[in-house]
């Protein structure tokens, strides 16, 4: 979901116009104020990825400030933001990216490219969603259990485990089996390649 | 140093006053002194002539006496003769109060007196004396003495012993009455001045004779009249008082107009004094005015009627880089002229004799060297003590710096407002660029989403109409701001109204010698009164003549001094045909224009200046152009360029002033 924000209606609307021949759902906001609300309610990053388009200039409440606001909320930890500025404005866009922008564009720009790039933001939203899940999941685990898995993962044997944990094998292959179920992989190597 | 000056200065008059009047003191004293050992000495000498008188006349009578007394002796004399022959005697001296021939017993035999007495009746010391002169065989006087019992005066007897073959005879007295004695041997001259006083041994007073009054005792003396068997004293005893010390009207004037001398001299001290005072304040004036007018930077000369230079401060002769000695006494032209502001020299020169001043002007000075400098003067009148006008005083500022200063301020301004508009320019940009960019940006993304479609293979042509149509709507809303700049900037429609070429001139002359004074530029302009109107727009038409008049001032700026002559002149061509036309030149005798300059003078963009937008004579041309005139340009013959501009003149626009004088040339 591409999250479009400007004051304009005409650049609104041709920038969903142009969103929508790239295949990307788009949602226009008139202001920062409206997409601040309608983040609020915002749990999780939908499947496609989210990504922020962000006009610099814009009455009342600019760019740079909601770009501030979303950062403190969080929410920009999943949603790239991706800053349109006007002639002039690069210095602050540069300062922008700084601060965690995922990139920003100088009007005019080429569409087409603005479109790629907000493809990549997506994707970028994605891994990150995932990388979140993993996260979550991690920390679901107990002390023992974490224990358990730096062994796995740095490949010893159930016995092995049990000897350096000093714990039965049977207690092991409980644990072993919690892990597989909280991480929610099948086999030691799926579960590798999730924390690599 | 001064301090021991001025008291020695003051010591010797000082010492001499108090020797003056030592001597003032002392004087009188002195002639009261002198005066009164004179009298003294001349009483003495008196005296003694008066006791030698005295002594002489007893001699005389002693000798007549003895001479009587021995013809007793020799009886040649009888007593019946007696009386007769002493009479006379007595009657010659009479002094003799009486003479008395007594006989041996005592009994007289005869006498001067009618009645003669007898011895025994005489005074006691006469009968001593008597006694005695018998005894010693001499004669004698006695003590003064009045007889016992007889009204007679104090007399004083001389008695004569007649002794024949030493028998005793009996005696001759001669009585001697003291008073009469200094009655008759004092001459009266003495007499008048003196107290004359005869004492006996005891000092008992025995005769005084006091014509002239009693004696003052001042001017006393005593001397001793030895007499046989008697010593006497005479005493003088002057009638005269002690010497006055101011004894007369002249001593008594010499002293008033002494102390009238000395009062002048005081009063003149005094004056000399305030004189001294007054002096000494004029001196630290003078010096402390001389002090202030060399500390100056101001310089300030001072000229009389004539024109002459009769006073310059250092602050001048430095400014100008000539002495005081070389200026003062110098008659126009001045050395600090420039040759060719000379004429503008010359009128306010003539100005000045007669007697109109500009109280305050600017013109220019050279220094020696040649250096050109804007200097801002001030005049004044010069009035004597008497209030007559003896010249005019003038401070000249060299307003350089000061012209440096404003230059300096003009062009920071020019800066200021300069970039102010390059600001507001870039503001307008900026807005400019926004609002071309959204419909831009809006029309590139319909395009490039319509394009993506049809790549796609997914483009609806019922959705692509309305993007079709918002693409044609944002393509307006851009011409419209292109449009809307345009309006923003477009000009102002000139307006065409007839004007005076002259009153343009004049309008513009400060601005233009403004601009000609931070170049040290003359400005001289030549347009004929009678030049007829051209129709146009005055404010268009100054700003051109402003922009050819700057750029010929510019050009001037690096050519010497005495060059930089900028000229506007203005003719009526007559040669052209029908519609007349009126050329107004703007010369300059700058550095002219190069050939390849020439070449792209009126392009515009295009400038010999650093900061130049070259739009200047573009704009000037355009300008002469839609007034339906011409400008060029042409070499100036004296150096530097012409640029002229030709406009047609209105017919009958003569302005009213002109045409009444032309009517009266005719007339």
């Amino acid at each position: 979901m591409l999250h479009i924000v400007d004051d304009e209606e005409i650049i609104r609307d041709s920038l969903t116009w142009l969103a929508q021949s790239r295949a990307i759902a788009a949602t226009a906001y008139a202001s920062g104020a409206a997409l601040l609300s309608a983040m609020e309610h915002a749990v999780d990053v939908d499947a496609q990825g989210e990504c922020i388009l962000l006009d610099v200039r814009m009455p009342v409440l600019s760019g740079v400030a909601l770009f501030d606001q979303l950062t403190q909320r969080g929410i920009t930890r999943r949603r790239p933001v991706i800053f349109l500025t006007g002639h002039g404005d690069v210095p602050m866009a540069v300062d922008m990216l700084k601060n965690g922008a995922f990139d920003f564009f100088e009007k005019p720009f080429n569409d087409n490219q603005l479109m790629d790039r907000v493809l990549e933001a997506l994707q970028a939203s994605r891994e990150a969603g995932k990388q979140e899940a993993v996260h979550n999941r991690l920390q679901a685990l107990s002390g023992r259990e974490r224990e358990v898995l730096d062994l796995i993962l740095a490949g010893k044997m159930n016995k092995v485990i049990a000897d350096a944990l000093g714990i039965s094998m049977r207690t092991v292959e409980v644990h072993r089996a919690h892990i597989f179920d909280k991480m929610n992989v099948k086999t030691a190597v799926e579960l590798a390649r999730l924390l690599k | 140093m001064p301090e021991r000056r001025h008291v020695l200065r003051w010591t010797l008059p000082i010492l001499l006053m108090l020797l003056f009047l030592t001597t003032l003191i002392w004087l009188p004293r002195q002639a009261q002194q002198m005066e009164s050992n004179e009298r003294q000495e001349q009483l003495i000498a008196d005296s003694l002539w008066v006791e030698q008188a005295i002594r002489f006349q007893l001699n005389r009578d002693d000798e007549s006496m003895r001479l009587i007394g021995r013809e007793i002796v020799n009886e040649h004399l009888k007593q019946d003769q007696f009386r007769s022959r002493l009479s006379a005697l007595l009657r010659n001296n009479r002094e003799l109060y009486r003479v008395t021939w007594f006989d041996a017993e005592g009994k007289p035999i005869a006498s001067t007196d009618d009645v003669p007495i007898s011895r025994h009746a005489l005074s006691l010391p006469s009968q001593q004396a008597e006694k005695n002169s018998r005894t010693i065989g001499r004669p004698m006087y006695s003590a003064p003495a009045a007889p016992s019992d007889i009204a007679e005066p104090e007399l004083m007897d001389y008695h004569i012993p007649l002794f024949r073959e030493h028998h005793y005879l009996g005696s001759l007295v001669a009585s001697y009455s003291l008073a009469r004695v200094l009655n008759e041997m004092v001459p009266w001259w003495f007499a008048q001045d003196n107290e004359i006083t005869i004492t006996d041994t005891d000092d008992k007073a025995v005769a005084r004779r006091t014509a002239g009054g009693p004696g003052l005792n001042v001017y006393t003396h005593q001397r001793e009249l030895e007499l046989p068997g008697l010593t006497l004293r005479l005493h003088t005893n002057s009638t005269k008082s002690a010497p006055k010390l101011l004894p007369n009207l002249l001593v008594g004037s010499v002293i008033v107009l002494s102390l009238g001398l000395l009062w002048s001299l005081w009063a003149l001290w005094r004056d000399i004094n305030r004189r001294m005072t007054a002096e000494d304040a004029l001196v630290n004036e003078v010096a402390f005015r001389s002090a202030m007018e060399n500390s100056l930077v101001t310089g300030m000369r001072a000229r009389d009627l004539q024109g002459r230079i009769t006073y310059v401060n250092p602050a001048f002769c430095k400014m100008v880089g000539i002495s005081a000695a070389e200026l003062v006494g110098k008659i126009p032209p001045m050395p600090y002229w420039v040759p060719e502001a000379m004429d503008e020299y010359k009128e306010r020169f003539s100005n000045v004799l007669a007697g109109r001043v500009t109280p305050q002007f600017e013109t220019i000075f050279q220094r020696q060297d040649g250096e050109r400098f804007p200097v801002l003067i001030f005049e004044s009148p010069l009035v004597d003590l008497n209030g007559k006008q003896t010249g005019w005083m003038g401070s000249i500022l060299d307003v350089t710096d000061r012209k440096r200063v404003e230059d300096l301020n003009r062009k920071q301004e020019e800066k200021l407002q300069a970039s102010a508009r390059l600001a507001s320019m870039g503001e307008i940009a900026s807005t400019l660029a926004h609002e071309l960019n959204q419909p831009l940006a809006a029309i590139s993304s319909y395009t490039t989403g319509a394009l993506n479609m049809m790549h796609n293979g997914t483009l609806d042509p019922t959705s692509l109409q309305p993007a079709l149509e918002k693409i044609n709507a944002q393509a307006q809303r851009a011409g419209h701001v292109i449009r809307s700049v345009h309006q923003f900037v477009k000009k102002r429609e000139p307006t065409r109204q007839p004007v005076s070429i002259k009153s343009i001139v004049d309008n513009i002359t400060p601005l233009i010698e403004l601009q000609a004074q931070q170049f040290l530029v003359v400005l001289q302009t030549a347009i004929p009164a009678n030049l007829p109107c051209v129709l146009g727009d005055a404010v268009l038409l100054e700003q051109v003549l402003l922009n050819l008049t700057r750029n010929a001032i510019q050009a001037m700026a690096s050519v010497l001094p005495e060059r930089r002559i900028l000229r506007i002149t203005a003719t009526l061509d007559y040669a052209t045909t029908a519609p007349e036309s009126v050329t107004v030149s703007v010369l300059d005798q700058g550095h002219g224009i190069a050939p390849e300059v020439a070449a792209g003078l009126f392009s515009p963009f295009f400038s010999t200046k650093a900061d130049g937008m070259g739009m200047g004579l573009n704009i000037c041309r355009t300008t002469i152009e839609f007034h339906g005139g011409t400008l060029t340009y042409a070499n100036n013959p004296a150096g530097g360029t012409i640029f002229r501009f030709c406009l047609p003149a209105l017919a009958d626009s003569h302005v009213a002033g002109n045409n009444l004088s032309t009517e009266s040339a005719r007339l």
